[in-house]
């Protein structure tokens, strides 16, 4: 990982050397050029190569845009869910102002951001798509948590052809690979920009006290959801007065899926339904079933070992209405044993920071993480466009908007300001290249990092790592993914649910109501009983018509 | 709409033409006028929209330029096989919650007429009144608070008694209870400030001639304030049943949640709903079942109304 | 004054004639009452309580009746950046004048409305009953006030849809109809136009209508939330008090139950004791607005007396 990082460093020192040494000369034929060298860029499936020519066409010109007429001065609004800066505010306009100064001067444009709140933000994010009258331009998307699908059926995405891509936004143009931009089509238009260059893994697992696990006699941690339940109770006998796990109500999903991720080689198909119910298998890829529909003996398996957790008093006696539950914040104390959370999560409570007190109380104590599918090496890249930025079809300056987007991707100047702030007041870079925060910093009201919410371009070519993680684990974890994963293969199948719709709600809340009880181990009588009336009920509500739709789907996709 | 007409014409009204009529009602019309205008803008001119339940929305054509799909968007509430159950759930909580809303709101509002002592009246009807200043969220997370098994308030005092846990959250049964006392505790004390205006509003002199005849206090309220809250209590009756098919979501949600044991006995159409637009968020269907509880809303409220009319013409709501 | 003479000269006449039934009533209703009362408060008690309890506390040993140590921790976390002022101010101002623009709206509405005489009042209240009926649901309503209205981060758009409900007009309607048509004739008998039968004659005697529906009115613009949360955008620096409150109160939920919780920086959520403090800031105000109000129902008992 850190040769890659590297690497990527190197590569990018070289663009800029190219940008700065071979500028001038040739602006006059730029467009010509830019085009030129994005299509042989396009053609090659090879990343790195990818980068290289995004280098040269990059070091055609000191200003991509001669030839674009910029003498209007726009507002470019971009709209992403998350809250307003309070405490943080004067800062945050601070660093909104350098921004601007920036972008005006290379596209006289300015940027504006228009946060939509977390409280109801599905509701209020698609309202305000739905104004179409220019409220908003540059578009913060998800294919598989922010409607991002079908809001491109729905024409609240512009289509972005690849002359506008070539000539607006060039930099991004050239280096997303030609393979990623087809996972951006639907129905032959591409309509989003993905985040495909920033390493993040948001794969589910637990993360748990790894000291605790070794005094438990799992000397090599947990390795299985075996080893789990021995954890568990011995943390229960050992500290009775910690509960293993406070879990709140909204977690059987990520469990059921971790289960079967652990015990077969399923690969979900992201955004048909949130408990990602169809999938193929690593070995049969494009075979669609349902193994909550089909792994009985799994699924009963499953449920008898939740009902042990749940008699072990691994979480509280409610824990189905327990909504206040503050577990990850009692994990930094040492108040709780265990967080079901994802990789990227473990990387903050891994790492001695000063909220996570107990490594300041227990010198011993450390983090492990047992991710799902572990036992099988059944690990899954993320979908590129989990995060992604579209334009806003109502858009005025949709061009003005794709050259925005193009600076705060890939200029390291709009990057650094737009992801960190003002270096020296919001963040400083030490010797050895790494993020920390200066001389009286207060977070309160100082920090920026995170909260203007740019979860749709980041880039590790312009990411500066923060000094406070553990990189040593969390690499040597990255590591052991990357030789397990494979890509996220579905990412140009773009289900069509408009006839399974009302199977698929109907699924969806029998699937909510058994899978608590059985992932909590709430349920009366048998496993087998309940998983048994599971099972009928998907199928009285046609699971295997939905199965046998997105097979056909599937079908004329890959066939 | 004609019928209703002729029925209310005055007779020294009956002989104008109807621009006469505006002509020397011009006054009384134009009072009218802000309210109307108010409905025209903000109830009327949105509602041919509620086409957008019958499309497959798309946000380029609009509500009215997109396909026609005439009623698939209310397919998923008719294939749940629970739609019956769902409309059953929300009715019976709606009438309880009528009801009982209005009798103990009577009840509380008579009460508090007879007691004489300034201080008390006042400072009580205060009390009464916080209930309705707490979000429902807060109310979801204080009746977590007071009945959960763990950390319960309830369990508490009943192990310091040394009785056995009481386990609510995995008993449906007790939860139809539990929520109408809820809505009461909520409800009661903006509900009772109708009836109490109401009884301020009777003839001072009545009460006191009653009160010359010897009328005791029960006499008093059986022959005096119970007659003339009844136009009130038939006013806020017919009002509530317009609303009888939509549930209060933010009570069920918050105090609920998602936890499916309980469904059984508290799903309404609301939280079903929610549910199936947290994941699939859609304008069309959401827009279908608000259309569904309309017009269910609508035929009863014209039949009850019709009904009160033949009764108690005075009573109706027009 | 000398309404508050009628006042006590009935007073002082209902104690004279105190018969049995009277005491049992009375003494029945002072238990009830109280401990009524009792149930509607302790949870109040418990909210204030926790807004003064430190958060370590809360998470030790849940929610407190009474506060073992008092902290002001939560309060400076709301009041730290200055914005609730601000948000005081706004929502002051858009219910008083929400309240005073309704109410004159709906008692004028409900007065001709109750006109025996009025042809039109059966058509005109059925025109606005059937609005509460029908809605056209989100998307139409959302459209039509931003697209057709341009109301979107005004606070207009807060003002107008809560200045009246069909519901209102009713109760008021209903109020008017309890004082006696002879005084209206009788305006009339002197010459007085509709207007100034209304202003001069009907408004003095409804001051307890007034006082109710004035009291709905102003808990609505209060209490608003909704429409905020519809039409004022992150634009707006300044949003009015209960959607603040709302925002705080639901955040958490709303990250907890979607796929994007896995973005929650765990320092926005909003700890306990941060939600009670924004509910005891944000009811306090109108709770002590309430016995002020209330002193016109109790006037309102003479009103009876000014009949003739």
């Amino acid at each position: 990982m850190k040769k890659k990082v590297l690497a990527l460093l190197l590569t990018t020192t070289m663009i800029a050397g190219l940008t700065t040494g071979c500028g001038g000369g040739n602006s006059g034929s730029n467009a010509n050029d830019t085009s030129a060298t994005a299509d042989s860029s396009a053609s090659s499936n090879n990343a790195s190569t990818d980068n290289a020519s995004g280098g040269d066409a990059a070091a055609s010109s000191d200003d991509p845009w001669a030839n674009v007429d910029t003498s209007e001065h726009v507002v470019i609004t971009y709209m992403t869910t998350g809250e307003t800066p309070t405490g943080t505010k004067e800062k945050y306009d601070q660093m909104m102002t350098e921004l601007n100064k920036i972008l005006t001067e290379k596209c006289n444009a300015e940027l504006q951001t228009y946060f939509i709140s977390w409280t109801d933000y599905l509701s209020n994010y698609n309202l305000t798509l739905a104004q179409m009258d220019g409220t908003v331009d540059l578009v913060g998307t998800a294919s598989d948590w922010l409607d991002a699908w079908p809001n491109s059926k729905n024409g609240a995405f512009l289509e972005l052809s690849e002359d506008m891509l070539k000539t607006y936004a060039p930099k991004t143009w050239a280096s997303v690979p030609a393979s990623n931009w087809e996972l951006c089509k639907y129905d032959g238009e591409i309509y989003l920009i993905p985040e495909d260059n920033y390493a993040q893994w948001t794969n589910h697992g637990f993360i748990y006290r790894l000291d605790w696990a070794k005094a438990a006699g799992l000397s090599n941690g947990v390795q299985s959801w075996e080893d789990m339940t021995t954890y568990f109770r011995y943390v229960k006998e050992t500290y009775p007065d910690i509960t293993p796990w406070d879990s709140d109500g909204t977690q059987y999903a990520q469990m059921a899926g971790g289960w079967i991720a652990s015990h077969s080689d399923y690969v979900p198909i992201d955004g048909i339904n949130s408990a990602a119910m169809w999938g193929g298998t690593r070995g049969d890829l494009y075979t669609v079933y349902s193994p909550f529909a089909t792994d009985t003996d799994s699924l009963v398996e499953f449920a008898k070992m939740m009902k042990e957790w749940d008699e072990i008093g691994v979480w509280q006696t409610d824990v189905l209405n327990n909504t206040s539950s503050t577990n990850r914040d009692d994990y930094r104390i040492g108040k709780v044993a265990a967080e079901q959370h994802h990789t990227q999560t473990w990387t903050d409570l891994v790492s001695h920071t000063p909220a996570n007190t107990i490594y300041d109380d227990d010198p011993n104590a450390e983090t492990g993480f047992f991710y799902f599918g572990q036992e099988t090496g059944n690990v899954t890249a993320l979908s590129i466009t989990h995060g992604a930025m579209a334009v806003s079809a109502g858009s005025k300056n949709p061009e003005r908007a794709l050259m925005v987007y193009d600076l705060l991707r890939n200029d390291p100047d709009c990057y650094k300001l737009f992801c960190y702030g003002i270096e020296g007041v919001s963040y400083e870079i030490t010797a050895d290249g790494l993020r920390t925060t200066p001389e009286g910093y207060n977070q309160d009201t100082d920090n920026i990092n995170g909260t203007t919410n740019y979860w749709w371009g980041r880039n590790d070519d312009l990411e500066i790592p923060d000094a406070t993680r553990d990189w040593d684990k969390i690499n040597a974890l990255y590591d052991e993914y990357d030789k397990i994963k494979i890509e996220y293969p579905y990412g140009q199948f773009v289900a069509e649910v408009d006839n399974i719709r009302s199977q698929i709600s109907n699924i969806n809340e029998i699937t909510t109501n058994y899978m608590k009880q059985i992932a909590f181990g709430k349920y009366s009588g048998t496993a087998e009983d309940i998983v048994a009336e599971y099972q009928s009920a998907l199928k009285s509500a046609g699971i295997d018509e939905v199965t046998a739709e997105l097979q056909r789907q599937f079908d004329e996709l890959y066939k | 709409m004609g019928k209703t007409k002729t029925k209310v014409k005055s007779n020294y009204n009956a002989s104008l033409t109807f621009f006469q009529k505006v002509k020397k009602y011009r006054v009384l019309l134009l009072m009218c006028l802000p309210a109307v205008l108010f409905f025209l803008a903000f109830s009327y001119a949105p509602m041919p929209g509620i086409w957008v339940a019958f499309v497959k929305y798309n946000y380029r054509d609009g509500i009215f330029g997109s396909k026609f799909i005439g009623l698939d968007n209310f397919k998923f509430l008719a294939t749940s096989g629970k739609l019956l159950s769902l409309t059953k759930n929300t009715i019976l909580y709606n009438l309880a919650f009528i009801i009982l809303g209005n009798f103990l709101a009577v009840f509380v509002a008579i009460l508090l007429n007879e007691m004489r002592s300034k201080w008390f009246k006042k400072i009580s009807q205060t009390i009464m009144f916080l209930p309705y200043f707490i979000s429902q969220v807060l109310v979801g997370i204080l009746v977590f608070n007071l009945l959960n098994y763990d950390t319960g308030f309830v369990n508490g005092i009943l192990t310091s008694l040394g009785m056995e846990r009481w386990q609510p959250y995995s008993n449906p049964n007790v939860w139809p209870p539990i929520m109408i006392i809820v809505y009461l505790w909520q409800q009661t004390g903006y509900n009772s400030v109708v009836y109490f205006a109401a009884i301020m509003g009777i003839d001072g002199e009545m009460m006191e001639a009653a009160k010359v005849d010897g009328a005791n206090g029960f006499q008093r309220i059986r022959y005096i304030i119970l007659p003339s809250l009844k136009p009130t209590i038939v006013i806020l009756l017919l009002f509530a049943l317009g609303g009888i098919v939509k549930g209060n979501f933010g009570l069920f949600y918050n105090i609920v949640g998602t936890n499916p044991i309980l469904y059984n006995t508290t799903d309404i159409i609301e939280t079903y709903v929610y549910r199936a637009t947290m994941t699939d968020f859609n304008f069309s269907t959401a827009s279908a079942v608000g259309l569904y509880q309309s017009v269910i809303g609508f035929i009863i409220v014209m039949t009850v109304n019709f009904i009160v009319k033949k009764i108690e013409p005075d009573y109706s709501l027009f | 004054m000398a309404k508050k003479e009628d006042l006590d000269l009935m007073e002082s006449g209902a104690k004279v004639k105190l018969g049995t039934s009277d005491k049992i009533i009375r003494g029945f209703g002072y238990v009830f009452l109280t401990l009524y009362s009792i149930c509607c408060i302790v949870p109040f008690i418990i909210i204030v309580s926790t807004s003064f309890t430190s958060e370590s506390v809360i998470r030790a040993e849940g929610v407190q009746f009474l506060p073992k140590d008092i902290t002001l921790t939560a309060y400076n976390m709301v009041t730290k950046s200055g914005g609730i002022w601000l948000s005081y101010l706004v929502t002051i101002l858009l219910t008083v004048v929400g309240t005073l623009v309704g109410l004159s709206i709906i008692s004028m509405t409900g007065y001709a409305l109750q006109r025996k005489d009025f042809p039109f009042r059966n058509a005109i209240s059925f025109f606005i009953y059937f609005t509460s009926l029908f809605q056209a649901g989100l998307a139409p309503y959302y459209l039509l006030m931003t697209q057709t209205y341009h109301l979107k981060d005004s606070y207009l758009a807060v003002l107008l849809p809560l200045l009246m409900s069909p519901w209102l007009i009713i109760l008021m309607k209903n109020f008017v109809k309890s004082i006696p048509h002879e005084i209206t004739e009788s305006g009339k008998i002197d010459g007085a136009g509709d207007m100034k039968i209304f202003v001069s004659l009907i408004l003095p005697m409804l001051k307890p209508a007034l006082a109710t529906i004035g009291l709905f009115l102003a808990l609505g613009y209060w209490n608003e939330w909704y429409q905020s949360s519809l039409f004022l955008s992150s634009r707006v620096a300044v949003k009015p008090l209960q959607f603040t409150l709302y925002e705080i109160v639901n955040k958490t939920d709303a990250l907890k139950n979607s796929v994007a919780g896995q973005f929650i920086n765990l320092a926005d959520i909003p700890q306990e004791s941060v939600k009670m403090a924004n509910a005891v800031l944000a009811t306090g105000p109108i709770v002590l607005l309430y016995p002020f109000v209330q002193k016109y129902f109790i006037s309102g008992i003479t009103v009876g007396a000014v009949k003739g």
